[in-house]
């Protein structure tokens, strides 16, 4: 029946915006569907990945961000979250190590490319 | 899927995971950052080359420059002449050994099928929003952050969703399943990168003696 097709989706669209009985973050709006989707596949998974498992992502990353500001705001610089923070608690692992180190150079060089670009303009 | 292409907004297409800023990257471009800025579509091919080629001539680029302080060596004493021609023999080495690694990326690059390149433009420019990280950091401080916490953190983030991304596909390949990936295989994932260690976790407190 009509009807019973069209319950089945309604439930589905009110669970993701949150209304679902959801335990763990089901109320909030999800923030990296798309750009999630993106990145599984591009490490490997399928080019259509299923959505339980974005969302199963989705927390998992919200909670490491949680978890990591709450560690940099305790050490350091109480209260306030500083790169060093961040590069001191990475310290042992060292894909991630590598990773933040390359990053912050590479913005220093462009930073520095960009600055002496807009030298060059202003001077000719 | 289709095209999703990550366009930071805020920044035209630097490092920090999504890695920027608000003017046009004056290197276009510019490999291993997170989030590049939209390319028109047929320039996959090339547009990747291109990149891994550039991220050569950056890093050249940036030892010519460290080497420019050349002439005051004569000026300093032995031991300390020495130990800059260590550290100035050690970076020729290192670049040498980026530059090899650059031509050898390049040549990988250039062997891969559509499909391959597919997935490997989407694992280069994936990034997630600095908006929405930003957001969500200074909604867990209270405080306002700085751009380059941002760009840690979402480079840090990426790798994590790696890692668990990898382990959860060496799951589903030792159960005999295939991909796509399902909940079961992050969640048993999961459960290995903790006993690895690779998951924060502050909520259990650990005994060390029992």
């Amino acid at each position: 029946m009509a009807d019973e097709e069209e319950d089945p989706t309604f439930e589905e669209e009110n669970e993701e915006v949150g209304g679902g009985a959801e335990g763990g973050q089901g109320k909030r709006k999800r923030l990296f569907s798309k750009e999630l989707r993106c990145m599984m596949y591009g490490f490997g998974d399928d080019q259509n990945p299923y959505t339980e498992s974005v969302d199963i992502l989705e927390d998992l990353v919200i909670e490491f961000i949680t978890e990591m500001t709450h560690k940099a705001m305790s050490i350091g610089r109480q209260g306030r979250v500083q790169v060093e923070d961040i590069v001191f608690l990475i310290r042992k692992d060292p894909r991630k190590f590598a990773r933040v180190k390359d990053l912050l150079t590479m913005n220093e060089e462009l930073k520095r490319a960009r600055k002496a670009f807009d030298e060059a303009n202003y001077g000719s | 899927m289709g095209s999703a292409r990550e366009s930071p907004t805020d920044k035209g297409g630097e490092t920090g995971e999504s890695d920027e800023t608000t003017s046009a990257p004056v290197v276009p471009g510019t490999s291993d950052t997170d989030a590049v800025p939209e390319e028109p579509d047929g320039d996959g091919d090339a547009d990747l080359k291109e990149a891994v080629a550039e991220e050569g001539e950056l890093k050249s680029q940036d030892v010519s420059d460290l080497t420019a302080g050349e002439k005051e060596d004569s000026l300093l004493a032995p031991a300390a002449k020495k130990l800059k021609i260590d550290t100035k023999e050690k970076k020729e080495k290192k670049q040498k050994v980026d530059e090899d690694e650059i031509q050898k990326m390049q040549i990988l690059v250039s062997s891969f099928s559509e499909e391959q390149l597919n997935r490997y433009e989407m694992y280069r420019r994936s990034a997630f929003p600095k908006a929405a990280i930003k957001r969500l950091i200074q909604s867990i401080t209270g405080t306002s952050v700085s751009q380059n916490v941002v760009i840690a953190m979402s480079g840090i983030s990426k790798v994590f969703v790696g890692e668990v991304v990898e382990e959860a596909l060496d799951v589903c390949e030792k159960w005999g399943e295939t991909p796509p990936l399902q909940p079961k295989h992050m969640r048993e994932a999961v459960r290995r990168l903790k006993s690895k260690g690779q998951i924060p976790n502050s909520k259990h407190k650990k005994i060390t003696f029992f």
